[in-house]
């Protein structure tokens, strides 16, 4: 091998050993739930109406600059929805919507994470009443300096078709009065607690 | 048929609302009868939908009624009733009117103070009229079952007094509101 190929292969080795060596590590997140929402919409009798979840877990290890090494995992309690109305939450707690009693927890985790336009997207995997979908999630995240500590801040929203993970049998399987398409929003404050690695 | 009122009879436009609004009526008591019944459900969902589309209905024809009264004569009452049965008669069409409006209202505030959004047959979405309230919503069930009640005692006085001008009195009160009668005025004997 010609001196130049030589060093150019060298330079190559050193440039990646360096990349890795330096690969920023990721903040461990975990959820300050008092001042986090996670909301969904939807269509009853052709008016849009509101809920929202106020059980549910997140641990996030997250870098901007290692997306590699980034992982979320939210699990929710579908026990605590909460649709402002208690016949309609019993109704969505039975057997042929949520069941909650055989399915008690959804669960979305993601390892892939892609820097998008507006900010960042997760792609995993969403378990709703024992189905399992790959699901894309997009949301934006900043850090704020609050006190000496960088809290995180996570946001967005997506679709949810409830029908794909049988959120719905029987006569619930129509969606003329409830809509199969759930809008399902989330606003996170997310304090690290120690770096992952 | 003439379009507009004269002071004899109801053109066709107020006898078009008139009888529109009866079916319409109908319609409501049958539809809140049939919910009532059932467990929450896609059925008593989509009856409650309907019952709500079509009483929104009603509320939108009640305006364009009051509208149209206002630019159009009145048919006079016959001049044959009793002072206290022209008051009987203003109070009785007075407090139908007033029902138009507070039936709708009533139940358009009781789905809003319930938290679930009324639209007009999906069409579109309507604003909540009072805010989300449980002690709000009972009040508000008991006021529009308690002026349904009202209404059908008032709709019984109306419709006794109607068959009374047609059968015992023999006047044209009761024909002057109905599309294919031919009497123009005065009595019909």
């Amino acid at each position: 091998m010609r001196p130049a190929g030589h060093a150019l292969l060298t330079a190559i080795l050193l440039a990646t050993a360096a990349g890795a060596a330096s690969a920023p590590a990721v903040t461990h997140y975990v959820l300050d739930a008092p001042k986090s929402s996670l909301e969904f919409t939807f269509q009853q009798a052709g008016a849009q109406n509101k809920g929202k979840f106020t059980r549910f877990a997140v641990s996030f290890d997250f870098s901007p600059d290692n997306l590699a090494a980034s992982r979320l995992d939210v699990t929710v309690e579908i026990g605590s929805l909460d649709t402002g109305d208690q016949e309609r939450d019993d109704t969505l707690h039975g057997a042929d919507l949520f069941a909650v009693a055989k399915f008690p927890q959804a669960h979305f985790a993601a390892s892939q994470f892609n820097k998008t336009a507006g900010g960042y997207e997760a792609i995993g995997k969403l378990t709703i009443r024992g189905v399992t979908r790959d699901t894309r999630v997009p949301f934006t995240f900043r850090t704020a300096d609050e006190h000496g500590v960088a809290v995180g801040y996570m946001s967005g929203k997506t679709t949810v078709r409830r029908l794909d993970f049988g959120v719905g049998q029987g006569e619930w399987k129509a969606t003329d009065q409830v809509g199969n398409e759930v809008g399902v929003s989330f606003a996170l404050r997310l304090t690290p607690t120690a770096t992952a690695h | 048929m003439v379009m507009r009122n004269t002071t004899h009879r109801w053109g066709a436009v107020a006898q078009l609302l008139h009888w529109l609004i009866v079916v319409l009526i109908i319609v409501q008591v049958t539809l809140a009868a049939l919910a009532g019944d059932l467990p929450l459900g896609m059925k008593k969902l989509a009856m409650l939908a309907r019952h709500k589309s079509v009483g929104l209905t009603i509320l939108g024809l009640a305006m364009v009624r009051l509208g149209w009264r206002q630019l159009n004569p009145t048919p006079a009452l016959p001049q044959t009733l009793k002072p206290y049965e022209r008051t009987l008669a203003r109070f009785t069409h007075a407090m139908l009117y007033v029902l138009l409006f507070a039936m709708p209202l009533s139940g358009w505030m009781m789905s809003s103070a319930r938290g679930f959004p009324v639209s007009w047959f999906g069409f579109f979405q309507l604003p909540d009229l009072v805010p989300k309230s449980q002690p709000l919503y009972h009040a508000l069930v008991t006021t529009h079952q308690s002026l349904a009640v009202l209404l059908g005692a008032v709709v019984t006085l109306h419709v006794a007094a109607a068959l009374k001008h047609h059968y015992v009195l023999r006047d044209d009160v009761l024909q002057r509101m109905l599309p294919l009668s031919t009497t123009t005025q005065g009595t019909r004997r």
